[in-house]
């Protein structure tokens, strides 16, 4: 009953409290002051510089070797130390990769590694075992060959994906000339690639794994003294060359704007990125007022400038952004975002006026207050994490901030006023921006108006000057005839008609691999003459894909898609191309062809013959010396986004007097299948059931 | 020095305390029957501020699936006092993040404030508790919305409808015969009359838990939640004073028998009039009745296979066992017989059916956490050339090992390890530690669960997996589901 009464009581309080106006929405309180707990920072007697964030909230510790050397130049060999850092953990002197592995997985503990760190994470009371593993690693890697050559496949087909990525592309012209001879502009490329020797990784994780300058950040359930204990331990007799360290901080910039353009042949859409050098180390007394000015201007939220204009209001693009990045070794801005082609000089007028237009007046109080509070947002949670403490603790020692620079952070941010804005607008987006613009050749003659002596610099997908093609000295024509009569080992018309009136029909087999998946693919190819032709591909009895044409009509059946019956184009164009060689006929099935010159390729010169027979685009290369094709670039339209496909031809070998390559290999976006050929027969018994 | 440290770690290894740092909280109800957990902590000046509703796709009807997902996108729309599209737009504003997911059993909004922006959080789960407004553009935005995530994570993920097909012959009659993603179509037909009465039903105070952890002062958090929560009607008079916000004059006094104006917006509670008093208390009073399913075990009793065509490349077998609910004591024991099998790179199913007989380019087991007894799978994809049958015969020789001899000492060590790894680390946000807190006390009836969970695993004996082997991964007590290629 006395509960009872204590209920009614307290109900009746509520009553009172009852009173409550919900449209009034609550203000903050008083912003709570930020509380980061100072670092032990101490050095070892073999030159590392020990950071630790203490924390015992849960019973665990992490270790993270950081290597205080600066990049290096690595021209011929670029991506050398991403490619060691890839190679750390794949064994040592001691432990295979499978015991490393299952050493690292009994204690339930983290091992990662990449060219310049090496971070463990564990809970406290497998510390000493964990610790041993990471000296280990640290002191002992093995590189087997045998790694290194998986690894080293594996980037081989990356770079050939990164050729179907614009974006990617972008990033690479980016780096290239923002930075010109400066370790950003290495990008590793097919040649680099082939050079690097496992020497070069063994050298190289000898030149950067060093004690000397280097960083060590311990964080978690550790004091001072257990941790300087272990260190001594594990870390103390390690011994290493001299640090490596180069200051790359002068920086240039443009007189007059630049326009860069990386050809992406077929593309329905340009990535467009204007992007500077900007001379601001970290924690220098300009980044927070230009972080605040890049969030606003395209780096924040929904709102920020570059959105609103190129997306919300002219709907060119579906997002827009930009982007600060600032380093110890050279920091820029990149504003971008994919246009569709008409509209590719547009974008960059629009993206050019919003640079100029933050640089002429004041920024609204709304949007100041919005870029500030997203950022102190962040900030605030990002603090809940030890990682974050202790990486202020090290970027405070590595760039020589004041003691209290993240402490005051949210103060300093405070502060930034209209004013400030206006100024690093003012000081930083000034004329000489780097316009690059990966896409179509359409685009070209509309994009000249924006660079400053009217000469567009043009680049490959690795970023690299592209000569612009070499005229050819033979006529379209005469380099088909040369094909025709180069794979048929033929030197007359009438000596080809009677070599191809003997032939009735090829029949190929391959075998195809995809890396990392476990089966081979079978591709049978079969061609009648005089044009008809199907394929099937197929894996342990289970066809995947199959096509036909036999002439007049033809279809296409996939396991996904089910089938689809050939269109009247798709019957037109095919009638164009199809044949034993299609090149011997292009003349008269009406194949629009032309010759567009000489490209270089690995130091090696190539015809690039397009042609166009009215569903896609192709450009194949004939090697100028043997006429012999060496990789053909097929670009559809579907849907409004383009495919490509690349195939690349290789070992060509004499079947029945035909010039047949033995070695395939085909790329379709981020896919690379390697293909070799079994078997080529010739005239033998066909199955029918391959033409329904 | 150096033996010393050695000796106290092998102890510390040794002892069966594994220790777990303590998560203190106070919790308390309101009188309208909401659940309240506060954790206060000040290492970082941030707070996570949560609402689980104890409403998922289990809560359903029949006709309606879907429905509790589908709800929750809703209730980003808006409310009484906030405009469509505001609501994100008020804690991005002022620098927090916010998002909602939705189960079998429950459903869960949080956000990430700031500390000095606590008020604003609670008021703005209050607004979607009181009187969420859903427009119908926002109805057939979100339906479109959630149709593109239906496609995105299930139609167009190869196997990833195996959920489905695996609970809906495992279920005959209970609601976990579907899952929470649900039907289209029941999605299409739906009323305004069901968004109404599922609103009325579940999103009450009395099924809710706000759970809240963080840099708070527990005094003042308090008085805000009374103001905000607090304020909010008990049982029947919840819906009383939404009807009383969307009716209009006369349906509101057909239906009450009493004039709109008798009430006062800004004091609801304390109505002056005599007849509105006595309305408001008999409806606060009436308790709403949650319907919820009875949580009984049922065996599937008997082999149940079927073949489901995908668009897959490799087949695949699932085979799915009825396994006790969530709090069961049996059920921390099947959890680490599933890292026996797999899900490390020396686990059972990874070293022989992947690596020695390459059978496989994946396989897995692992155990829904369900509030009523829910499901174990096991299951492998094949390597290229491997015939469903040899697979699946290799996935029950494992099975059967398990039952048949005690795993090895140094085994169960390695997954005491690792499960102890992972319990250190689940609660190392304020963010996980306002879930775990809320989740405990829904489904296990006590939030001191969370301090036990150390405790729970750790007693789990090799005999004891050894015995769940043999009582839950039983022939008899499976569906057994074959993926192949779709078409030819």
């Amino acid at each position: 009953m006395k509960k009872l009464l204590l209920l009614v009581a307290i109900s009746a309080i509520t009553g009172v409290n009852g009173q409550i106006d919900r449209s009034v929405r609550p203000k903050a309180a008083a912003a709570p002051a930020i509380n980061i707990k100072n670092s032990e920072v101490f050095k070892t007697a073999n030159g590392i510089t020990v950071v630790l964030s203490e924390n015992h909230k849960l019973p665990r510790v992490s270790f993270n070797m950081v290597m205080g050397a600066s990049p290096m130049i690595e021209g011929s060999k670029s991506g050398l130390n991403q490619l060691m850092g890839q190679l750390i953990l794949s064994g040592t002197t001691a432990r295979s990769k499978d015991v490393l592995d299952k050493e690292i997985d009994y204690m339930g503990a983290t091992l990662n590694a990449d060219g310049t760190s090496l971070y463990l994470s564990c809970l406290t009371k497998h510390l000493e075992k964990s610790l041993g593993i990471m000296q280990d690693v640290l002191m002992n890697p093995a590189f087997p060959e045998s790694e290194f050559a998986r690894i080293k496949k594996q980037a081989e087909s990356g770079l050939m994906a990164a050729k179907s990525s614009p974006d990617e592309m972008a990033g690479n012209a980016e780096r290239k000339i923002d930075f010109p001879n400066h370790p950003n502009s290495d990008v590793m490329n097919e040649a680099s690639l082939a050079a690097i020797t496992r020497d070069d990784i063994v050298a190289n994780f000898k030149q950067i794994f060093t004690p000397d300058g280097a960083y060590l950040v311990i964080v978690g359930d550790i004091n001072k003294e257990q941790a300087s204990k272990m260190v001594d331990q594990y870390f103390g007799s390690w011994k290493g060359t001299a640090v490596y360290k180069q200051d790359y901080s002068s920086l240039f910039k443009n007189k007059g704007n630049r326009v860069v353009f990386v050809n992406k042949p077929g593309a329905v859409q340009s990535v467009i990125n204007v992007t500077f050098p900007v001379a601001v180390k970290p924690g220098e007394k300009d980044q927070l007022a230009l972080n605040v000015l890049n969030s606003i201007f395209g780096g924040g939220a929904f709102g920020s400038r570059l959105m609103q204009n190129l997306r919300e209001d002219k709907a060119y693009t579906y997002g827009c952004y930009s982007d600060l990045q600032v380093t110890r070794d050279g920091s820029w801005l990149s504003a971008s975002g994919s246009f569709r082609n008409d509209v590719s000089d547009s974008a960059i007028t629009q993206l050019l006026y919003e640079f100029n237009r933050i640089a002429e007046g004041f920024v609204t109080d709304d949007e100041l207050n919005l870029a500030k509070s997203v950022m102190a947002g962040s900030f605030a949670r990002s603090l809940e994490s030890p990682q974050t403490i202790a990486r202020f603790a090290l970027n405070i020692i590595r760039n020589n901030l004041e003691s209290d620079y993240y402490q005051n952070y949210l103060k300093r941010l405070d502060a930034i006023t209209k004013e400030d804005v206006l100024n690093m607008a003012q000081k930083y987006f000034t004329n000489g921006f780097n316009i690059i613009v990966v896409g179509n050749e359409a685009v070209l003659d509309k994009i000249k108006v924006f660079d400053a002596d009217g000469k567009i610099e043009k680049l490959d997908a690795f970023g690299n000057e592209v000569k612009d093609v070499k005229k050819a000295t033979i006529t379209a024509d005469e380099l088909l005839t040369n094909y025709v009569n180069a794979v048929t080992l033929t030197n007359s018309p009438k000596a080809l008609a009677k070599k191809m009136k003997k032939i009735k029909s090829i029949s190929k087999e391959t075998s195809i691999t995809i890396p990392g998946a476990p089966m081979t693919l079978k591709l049978t190819e079969v061609n009648i003459a005089p044009n008809k032709e199907a394929m099937k591909l197929e894996a342990q009895g289970m066809v995947f894909t199959s096509s036909y044409f036999d002439g007049t009509k033809g279809a296409e059946k996939n396991m996904q898609t089910g089938e689809k019956t050939m269109t009247e184009a798709e019957i037109t164009a095919k009638k164009k191309s199809a044949g034993f060689f299609p090149e011997m006929t292009y003349k008269s099935t009406g194949m629009v062809y032309e010759l567009k010159g000489i490209e270089t390729i690995n130091n090696k010169d190539y015809y690039v013959l397009a042609t166009n027979d009215g569903e896609s685009q192709r450009f194949d290369y004939y090697d100028v010396t043997t006429y012999m094709k060496y990789k053909t670039n097929s670009i559809s339209q579907q849907g409004g986004e383009s495919a490509e496909i690349t195939v690349m031809y290789d070992d060509y070998r004499e079947v029945n007097g035909l010039m047949i390559p033995y070695k395939l290999v085909q790329v379709i976006g981020e896919m690379s299948l390697e293909g070799t050929v079994k078997e080529v027969l010739f005239n033998s018994k066909i199955d029918d059931s391959l033409f329904k | 020095m150096k033996k010393a440290i050695i000796a106290a770690l092998l102890v510390s290894s040794i002892t069966p305390s594994f220790a777990q740092e303590k998560v203190k909280y106070v919790e308390y109800n309101l009188p309208n029957g909401m659940h309240v957990i506060l954790h206060e902590e000040h290492a970082t000046p941030i707070v996570a501020v949560s609402v689980m509703y104890h409403v998922g796709s289990k809560n359903e009807n029949p006709n309606r699936t879907g429905f509790a997902h589908f709800f929750e996108h809703l209730l980003f729309e808006g409310s009484t006092n906030i405009k469509r599209g505001e609501y994100s737009e008020l804690v991005e504003k002022n620098g927090g993040a916010l998002n909602a997911n939705t189960s079998q059993d429950r459903t869960y909004y949080y956000e990430l404030l700031s500390s000095n922006q606590l008020e604003l959080g609670l008021w703005l789960e209050s607004e979607r508790l009181l009187h969420a407004k859903v427009e119908q553009t926002g109805v057939e935005t979100q339906r479109e919305v959630v149709k593109e995530e239906k496609r995105q994570r299930v139609d167009n993920q190869p196997y990833a409808s195996f959920m489905e097909n695996m609970f809906k012959l495992a279920y005959k009659n209970h609601p976990y015969n579907w899952v929470p993603i649900g039907s289209m179509e029941h999605l299409n037909a739906a009323q305004e009359i069901d968004y109404v009465n599922f609103y009325r039903t579940f999103y009450v105070p009395a099924n809710a838990v706000l759970s809240i952890a963080g840099d708070i002062n527990i005094e003042q958090t308090k008085k805000w939640i009374e103001k905000y929560f607090g304020s909010i009607p008990k049982g029947e008079a919840i819906n009383l004073y939404r009807d009383f916000e969307n009716l209009t004059d006369a349906d509101f006094e057909a239906k009450y028998s009493v004039k709109k104006s008798a009430f006062n917006a800004a004091d609801f509670n304390n109505p002056k009039d005599a007849k509105a008093k006595d309305v408001l208390k008999i409806a606060a009073n009436k308790a709403i009745e949650i319907p919820r399913p009875k949580g009984m075990f049922e065996p599937i009793n008997g082999i149940v296979k079927d073949t489901v065509y995908d668009n897959i490349q490799l087949p695949a077998v699932f085979m799915g066992y009825k396994f006790p609910k969530e709090t069961d004591a049996d059920f921390a024991a099947l959890e680490l017989l599933n890292a026996v099998l797999s899900g490390s790179t020396s686990s059972r199913m990874n070293k022989n059916i992947i690596e020695k007989k390459e059978q496989a380019v994946a396989a897995f087991s692992f155990a829904f956490n369900m509030e009523d007894p829910g499901m174990g799978i096991v299951a492998a994809i094949a390597a290229g050339g491997v015939e469903i049958p040899s697979l699946e015969a290799s996935l029950n020789e494992e099975i059967e090992l398990i039952q048949k001899e005690l795993i090895s000492v140094e085994e169960f060590e390695k997954i005491r390890n690792q499960f102890e790894n992972q319990l250190v680390s689940s609660n190392s946000s304020v963010a996980g530690i306002a879930e775990n807190l809320a989740q405990n006390y829904m489904y296990f009836g006590s939030t001191e669960l969370i301090n036990k969970q150390m405790e729970r695993y750790m007693s789990v004996t090799r005999e004891d997996i050894q015995r769940v082997a043999k009582k839950y991964l039983t022939q008899d007590n499976r569906i057994v589901l074959y993926y192949l290629p779709k078409g030819n």
